[in-house]
């Protein structure tokens, strides 16, 4: 058995694939590169194979971590090569090491996210940004102590949940020649997180120009943090 | 990249599953538009979901795309909310491999595969600013091609195309796309173009017949004023499965399409010759292909997608010839890269539960059957030569097998069906799960689907009318009381007015082209899905035009008249289908008296 990490980037050529397709795209590719994934015992086998956390439909990726099992030894290297080799314009392996069985899941680290969202660089969109209105109503939002979002997930069960205290840090992005932008600091992982589209609809509401919303923005994500405030995954010692 | 232009992602990020629009897919072929001689557009009317399915779709786009002059590349209906975005920023509709508008392109050929997807195609060339009418076309805009099944009576859509093609493409299209490059070279316009082509094998361009009808509104027959000798459209066809291409490197889809996995073809067409269907006739003769070839693409495919399931896809799978064996050996072939098969279209026998059987490691499902008719009398008449006895063998074995139920297809409105007929499919239906439920650990589930018949082009049931609206829903309406009856099954209909399209659409002439230029210009889109049929629109459409839909769907036809698909040859004599009709009347016990 081996365990393998690696990080990957998504660019804008697969923007739209939801994290199930992503998933899927990765097995088969692993597939059509011939190496051995290993898959869960049990009635219903499941590839190893997991993406720390989702990555929402849209949202492009920088160092975006995985990680997987294989059946047989095979070198960090070589699956770099092979499974790179095997994978679409759009989504790109950066990096790929060997870890050792016991260290515990991904996914089970993640404890915050790092958004970018930028504005699109179309004229009526760019027309719409008002650096002093935005930045004026982000702070409005930041003092409130209670920010609700609908409840999503389990059938019959709706209602709201405060996520203000979800957001760890946000602020206005001072960027003379790029397009505007705004950096989002959110709470992530299985012990629940923010939505950074619900905080920009959040942020379009706020200012009163609601055609500033969803998909004006494109958004990336720039790191998984784990609790301590480090980055979920860097490269071990020597790489 | 064009598609990647900042507005189109501005447009995708606000609509549902903007991965439908995305392309890029594994496979998908991109070539440098500047340097092939003729760029073609294959445009699928329905959903990429849908059409990413279609495997006469991958068929072509191999059999194009292997020729390094010639390009295909894909477009599907977009979804309504894509479709108004995209006309609210007048951004046309384009091909996925190169973001091109479809009006950019020399052909635009649209897969005809059902008539509720007519009022699509119009709305694709309208999205594309390409004129609706051949006759309204310029120089500069694309010829407009169809192809597939609807072809053998394509004669509602005929003013909207430039030309179609008859039968299968694979050979026929990629000659049709040389000539025209040919033809583009020597600076032919576009009247010379079509004659040039009509000269062509299976190649039927519309503008050169003028239909007739008498005073009474029946139609009279064709004239013809094209180049001579060409009166007559014959079918083409592979003469071996062996020898035609086939997609190895098929597009592999990001999003789950209907069916999601690799497939090889073991052979196409059917012996079996159910009166009904058209699928039957039109894809004669039988041609199977060898189990080498078989293998040896089945490894190939799963090479190059990644797939972990292929099917073993023809009209009836348990017909090819030593099935089992093929099936063993693929297995062998296999060890390596594991994957599961599964053989669509299964006979009602119970070797075909055997195989079944075998190709399903762990959980049992449900298994799906369609006997069509529930009493002997009605399926000797559609000749679907299954007895009750096989039934209740393939059954008994299936559920000896592990299977926890069963899926049932049953149609109504057949030729001589009586009261009885459509009382019978609950007899049938109550006796199997009064058998079965005590057999089956855990619970027996058994669904049963019933539609309504639609008499098809070239099958000997073409002349037959349907029944009216009224009397489908009369005898849906005896099952639905029926079956509010009997506990423990899922019973489900076809919609009666989606039926009736369908079959105004298979058996109608050219002067419906203005009802569904009118329908479409109502808003009417995705007539086959539930969800999006608005019947009120068609009525009003119906009423609009003053077209009066139940004398196409409705209509009786002789031997003696003239069919609107005559000119169209299938490859199947007349007498052949006049003998199948007059055949399956005299299987009926009362004479037919119950009509």
């Amino acid at each position: 058995m081996t365990r393998i990490k690696f990080l990957f980037d998504r660019t804008e050529r697969l923007a739209f694939l939801s994290h199930l397709d992503l998933v899927r795209l990765f097995i088969r590719a692993l597939r059509r590169a011939h190496l051995p994934l290993a898959y869960s015992q049990g009635f219903n086998p499941h590839p190893r194979l997991a993406l720390a956390l989702p990555l929402p439909l849209g949202v492009l990726a920088e160092n975006e971590p995985g990680e997987l099992y294989f059946v047989e030894q095979v070198k960090a290297e070589e699956f770099k090569k092979e499974l790179g080799s095997h994978l679409p314009e759009g989504v790109c392996l950066k990096q790929a090491f060997t870890a050792a069985l016991d260290e515990p899941a991904l996914a089970s680290q993640v404890e915050a996210a790092l958004y970018r969202a930028e504005l699109r660089e179309l004229p009526e969109i760019a027309s719409q940004w008002n650096e002093q209105q935005v930045s004026r109503a982000l702070s409005r939002m930041l003092k409130k102590e209670e920010i609700l979002a609908p409840r999503r997930g389990k059938k019959n069960k709706t209602g709201y949940k405060n996520v203000r205290p979800g957001i760890i840090r946000a602020e206005i992005v001072k960027n003379n020649s790029g397009p505007a932008a705004v950096e989002l600091y959110l709470k992530a992982g299985s012990r629940g997180g923010v939505s950074p589209f619900f905080l920009l609809e959040q942020l379009a509401n706020e200012t009163g120009n609601v055609s500033l919303s969803g998909e004006c923005w494109r958004l990336y994500r720039q790191g998984l943090y784990r609790s301590d405030g480090k980055l979920l995954m860097t490269l071990p010692e020597g790489m | 990249m064009i598609t990647n232009s900042e507005k189109l992602q501005y447009i995708l990020a606000g609509v549902q599953k903007p991965a439908r629009y995305q392309g890029n897919e594994w496979n998908a072929v991109h070539k440098n538009h500047s340097l092939v001689r003729i760029k073609m557009a294959f445009a699928f009317p329905d959903l990429y979901e849908v059409g990413m399915s279609n495997q006469g779709l991958k068929i072509l786009y191999e059999a194009v795309n292997c020729h390094d002059d010639l390009l295909l590349e894909r477009v599907f209906a977009p979804d309504l909310d894509m479709e108004s975005k995209l006309r609210e920023y007048g951004h046309p509709l384009f091909a996925l491999e190169s973001g091109a508008s479809l009006a950019d392109f020399d052909a635009v050929g649209f897969s005809l595969q059902y008539e509720l997807s007519y009022t699509n195609v119009l709305n694709m060339l309208d999205l594309a600013g390409i004129p609706l009418y051949s006759s309204e076309r310029r120089e500069t805009d694309p010829l407009v091609i169809g192809g597939g099944p609807c072809v053998f009576n394509p004669e509602p859509l005929a003013p909207f195309f430039d030309l179609f093609i008859l039968g299968e493409a694979e050979d026929a299209l990629p000659l049709v796309l040389h000539e025209l490059a040919n033809l583009k070279d020597k600076g032919a316009d576009r009247s010379e173009i079509l004659k040039a082509l009509a000269l062509l094998d299976g190649v039927y361009i519309p503008a050169h017949y003028k239909p007739y009808y008498s005073e009474e509104g029946r139609f009279q027959g064709l004239e013809y004023l094209g180049p001579p000798g060409r009166e007559v459209v014959v079918k083409q066809k592979m003469d071996s499965l062996d020898l035609a291409p086939y997609p190895t490197t098929p597009v592999v889809s990001y999003i789950q399409t209907v069916h999601d996995r690799a497939v090889v073809e073991l052979f196409r067409g059917c012996a079996r010759g159910c009166r009904f269907c058209q699928a039957g006739y039109i894809f004669r003769p039988v041609r199977r292909r060898s189990p080498e070839k078989i293998i040896d693409l089945a490894e190939k495919l799963i090479t190059s997608t990644g797939y972990d399931e292929i099917s073993l896809s023809s009209l009836s799978s348990s017909d090819y010839p030593h099935l089992d064996s093929l099936l063993e050996k693929l297995n062998q072939t296999m060890k390596k890269n594991p994957v599961r098969c599964s053989l669509p279209s299964l006979r009602l026998d119970s070797y075909s539960i055997d195989l079944a059987d075998r190709l399903h490691g762990g959980r049992r499902g449900s298994l799906t059957f369609a006997p069509e008719a529930a009493t002997e009398r009605l399926r000797a008449v559609i000749k679907k030569n299954i007895d009750e006895n096989d039934i209740y063998t393939a059954l008994d074995s299936a559920v000896e097998a592990g299977w926890q139920g069963f899926k049932l297809y049953f149609m109504i409105g057949l030729p001589t069906e009586t009261d009885k007929d459509v009382e019978s499919i609950l007899t049938l239906c109550r006796a199997i799960r009064e058998r079965y439920k005590a057999k089956v650990k855990g619970s027996f589930r058994l669904s049963v689907s019933v539609s309504t018949f639609v008499p098809k082009a070239n099958t000997p049931f073409q002349y037959e009318p349907q029944i009216t609206v009224a009397e489908i829903k009369r005898r849906q309406q005896i099952l639905i009381n029926g079956f509010r009856k009997i506990k423990g099954i899922d019973f489900s209909w076809h919609d009666a007015e989606t039926s009736y399209l369908e079959a105004v659409f298979a058996r109608g002439d050219r002067r419906l082209a203005p009802l569904l230029e009118k329908a479409f210009r109502l808003g009417c889109r995705f007539d086959g899905w539930s969800d999006h049929f608005d019947f009120n629109k068609w009525e009003q459409a119906f009423t609009e035009t003053g077209i009066d839909g139940s004398e196409h769907a409705g209509r009786k036809f002789t031997p003696e008249d003239y069919l609107p698909w005559a000119h169209l040859d299938c490859g199947i004599d007349r007498e052949i289908f006049i003998r199948e009709h007059y055949l399956a009347h005299t299987e009926c016990d009362d004479g037919g008296s119950a009509r």
